[in-house]
C-alpha cells in the first residue's frame, strides 16, 4: 500500500448553486503519474481548483498528506491553464519562472541569487534557457506551456497539479513534459494532471481519475481505464463512443512502435 | 516660480496617476479609476456639510472613504450578482456621482464648493493657496504638500510591494495557489487609487484625473516589454505631459488640466502611429 498523497472526501462545488462536482471521494496515491479525464464540462478544471482553494466548495474537504492545503502550501504547485493569462503582459520568461519563488522570497524582499540560479535550472531543464530574457508574447503555445511548467519547477514541491499542460502544444513539448513527468514520478513525486485525449492516456498515466460530475472511477490505468467507465463517463455521445472503441481495439493490439 | 509650482504639481499628479494607473491598465480595471473619481463627490460634500469646514483633510477622508466603497460595491455587484464588470463600474459611479449632484445642488446654499472646479480643477491657483502654520510661518503651497505626501505613499508602496502586485496582476490564481491573496492586494491598489484620485482633484478635477490614469501608462505599455520599464516611460510621458501642458495652455490662454491631457493624449497618438510602423511588437525570427 502506497502512501496516499491527496484525499478528496465528499466533495461538491456549485456555480451559481447549480452543482458541478457532485460528492467526489478519492485517494491519489503519492509517486505516481494521475490523470484526470472526462468530457467538457465533467469539471476537471474545477476539482483542480477546488484542491487549490482557488474556488470554495460547497462541502467536503481535501488533504494533502492528511493536512489541509494551508499548512503545507510549499508541497503542492500549481500549473494553471495556459488561456488564463494575458500573454500580452509586459514581463519577459525570466520573471514569469522568478514567480515561483516568491512566498519563499518574502515580503520587502528581492528574489536573490539563489532564487535565481533555480530558475536558470528550471529554465534549462525545459529547454528554454535560451529565451529567458523575450517577453512571453513572443512564444509559442509550447513554449508558453514550457515556462509555465518551469515556474511550478522552482516551488520544489511535492505534489504538482496541472490543469492541460498538453492542450494545444506541439510535438517536442509533448514529449519534453512528458519526459519531465516520468523523472518526477521517479523522483516519488506525485503529478495529477488534468488530460482531454484519450488516445494517450494509456502511455502517459500509472494511475487515472475518470470524471463526469461524479467520479466514474479511480484507480490504476490498467484496470479502470475500460470500455464500461468510458461509457459511463463519456455515455451518450455518439462521436466518442466510436473514437472509445477504436482506442481500445488499438491498446489490444501490440504497439510495434514501441 | 508660480509656473515652476504649477508645474511640478502637475508632473507629480501625473505620476501618481500613472504609476497606479499602469496597474489597472494591465488587470484590464482602468476604468474603476473613471468610477472612483466621480464617485467620491458625494463623499466630497458630505464631509463638507459634516465637518462645515473645507479644510483638505476632512474632504479627502470623505472621498477617501467613499472611494473605497465604490471599489467594494463594484467588487459585490460583479462576484455575488454576477454582473458583468462594466456594467457594475457604469451602475455604482453614476449612482454615487447623481447623488452627488443632488446633494451639491440641494444645498448650494450652504456648500461653498464650486462645482467646476470638483469636476475640471483649477491648478492655476494652486500657487495662491499657501499653508501657514498657526504660528505664522509660510510652508510653501498647500497642494504641493498633500500632492507630494501622495507621491511619497506611492512611491513606498510600490517599491515595497512591486512583486506582489506584479504576481497579483499577471495570474491572480498562481498568486492564491503559492499563498499571495489577490483580493488583498487588489484593495491595497484600490484604496491607494481612491486617496489619489482624491488628492489630485483638486489639480486636475474628477473628470481629467482618468485621463492620466490612463493614457500615460497605455502609451507606455504600447512601446514596453517589462513592467518596471513600463513604470520609467509612464513617469516619462508624465514629465512631458505637464511641461508641455502648462506653456501650452500658458500660450493660448486656456485650462492647464485640459491641455495636460491634450498633450498626453497627443503623445499617445504619435507612439500609437510609430509603434505600428516601426516596431511590430511579434518578433519571432530569433532561431526557435
Amino acid at each position: 500500500m502506497t502512501k496516499t498523497a491527496v484525499e478528496i472526501h465528499d466533495l461538491v462545488v456549485a456555480y451559481n448553486r447549480k452543482p458541478v462536482l457532485w460528492n467526489i471521494d478519492a485517494h491519489l496515491p503519492a509517486g505516481k503519474i494521475i490523470g484526470i479525464i472526462g468530457p467538457n464540462g465533467a469539471g476537471k478544471s474545477t476539482l483542480i481548483k477546488a484542491m487549490m482553494g482557488l474556488l470554495k466548495p460547497a462541502s467536503g474537504k481535501i488533504l494533502f498528506f492528511d493536512n489541509p492545503l494551508d499548512e503545507v502550501r510549499e508541497r503542492v504547485a500549481y500549473v494553471p491553464q495556459r488561456e488564463s493569462v494575458d500573454w500580452q503582459f509586459p514581463v519577459t520568461v525570466f520573471d514569469v519562472v522568478l514567480m515561483g519563488r516568491y512566498k519563499k522570497v518574502g515580503l520587502f524582499k528581492n528574489p536573490g541569487k539563489s532564487d535565481k540560479e533555480k530558475a536558470k535550472q528550471a529554465l534549462e531543464k525545459v529547454d528554454m534557457y535560451q529565451f529567458r530574457d523575450r517577453q512571453i508574447s513572443q512564444l509559442s503555445g509550447g513554449q508558453q506551456q514550457r515556462v509555465f511548467i518551469a515556474r511550478a519547477l522552482i516551488q520544489d514541491a511535492d505534489i504538482y497539479l496541472m490543469d492541460e499542460p498538453f492542450a494545444g502544444v506541439d510535438a517536442s513539448t509533448e514529449k519534453a513534459i512528458l519526459k519531465l513527468m516520468k523523472e518526477m514520478g521517479e523522483q516519488g513525486k506525485t503529478v495529477i494532471v488534468v488530460h482531454h485525449d484519450l488516445q494517450t492516456v494509456m502511455d502517459f498515466f500509472d494511475w487515472v481519475m475518470m470524471l463526469n460530475q461524479r467520479l466514474v472511477a479511480c484507480g490504476k490505468t490498467q484496470d479502470v481505464f475500460i470500455e464500461k467507465n468510458l461509457n459511463d463517463t463519456y455515455g451518450g455521445k455518439l462521436t466518442l463512443l466510436n473514437e472509445v472503441g477504436q482506442i481500445l481495439s488499438k491498446n489490444q493490439m501490440p504497439q510495434r512502435e514501441k | 516660480m508660480d509656473a515652476l509650482i504649477i508645474i511640478t504639481v502637475g508632473f507629480l499628479v501625473a505620476f501618481n496617476c500613472g504609476i497606479l494607473g499602469s496597474f489597472l491598465v494591465l488587470r484590464k480595471m482602468a476604468m474603476i479609476g473613471d468610477a472612483i473619481s466621480h464617485a467620491v463627490l458625494p463623499g466630497i460634500v458630505i464631509a463638507f456639510m459634516l465637518s462645515g469646514s473645507r479644510e483638505n483633510i476632512f474632504m479627502m477622508i470623505g472621498a477617501g472613504v467613499i472611494g473605497v466603497f465604490v471599489t467594494i460595491m463594484i467588487e459585490v455587484l460583479t462576484r455575488k450578482g454576477k454582473i458583468p464588470v462594466d456594467a457594475a463600474i457604469g451602475y455604482s459611479f453614476t449612482f454615487l456621482f447623481a447623488i452627488g449632484i443632488i446633494l451639491l445642488t440641494a444645498f448650494a446654499d450652504d456648500v461653498d464648493i464650486d462645482e467646476q472646479c470638483v469636476l475640471y480643477g483649477e491648478i492655476i491657483y494652486i500657487p495662491f493657496n499657501v499653508w501657514v502654520t498657526q504660528g505664522g510661518l509660510h510652508l510653501g503651497p498647500t497642494a504641493l504638500w498633500i500632492v507630494g505626501l501622495n507621491t511619497f505613499i506611492v512611491l513606498i508602496v510600490i517599491l515595497s510591494f512591486y512583486k506582489e502586485l506584479l504576481i497579483t496582476s499577471f495570474n491572480p490564481d498562481f498568486a492564491d495557489s503559492i499563498g499571495i491573496k489577490p483580493i488583498v492586494w487588489h484593495y491595497v491598489l484600490m484604496g491607494l487609487v481612491s486617496y489619489t484620485a482624491v488628492s489630485s482633484f483638486e489639480s486636475v478635477g474628477a473628470v481629467l484625473v482618468v485621463g492620466l490614469i490612463i493614457i500615460p501608462p497605455a502609451t507606455a505599455y504600447l512601446i514596453t516589454e517589462r513592467l518596471n520599464k513600463m513604470l520609467i516611460y509612464t513617469t516619462i510621458i508624465a514629465l512631458i505631459t505637464s511641461i508641455l501642458g502648462y506653456y501650452l495652455a500658458f500660450l493660448l490662454n486656456v485650462s492647464v488640466a485640459g491641455a495636460m491631457i491634450t498633450i498626453s493624449g497627443t503623445i499617445f497618438l504619435l507612439v500609437f502611429y510609430l509603434s505600428n510602423r516601426y516596431n511590430k511588437k511579434v518578433i519571432m525570427s530569433k532561431s526557435e
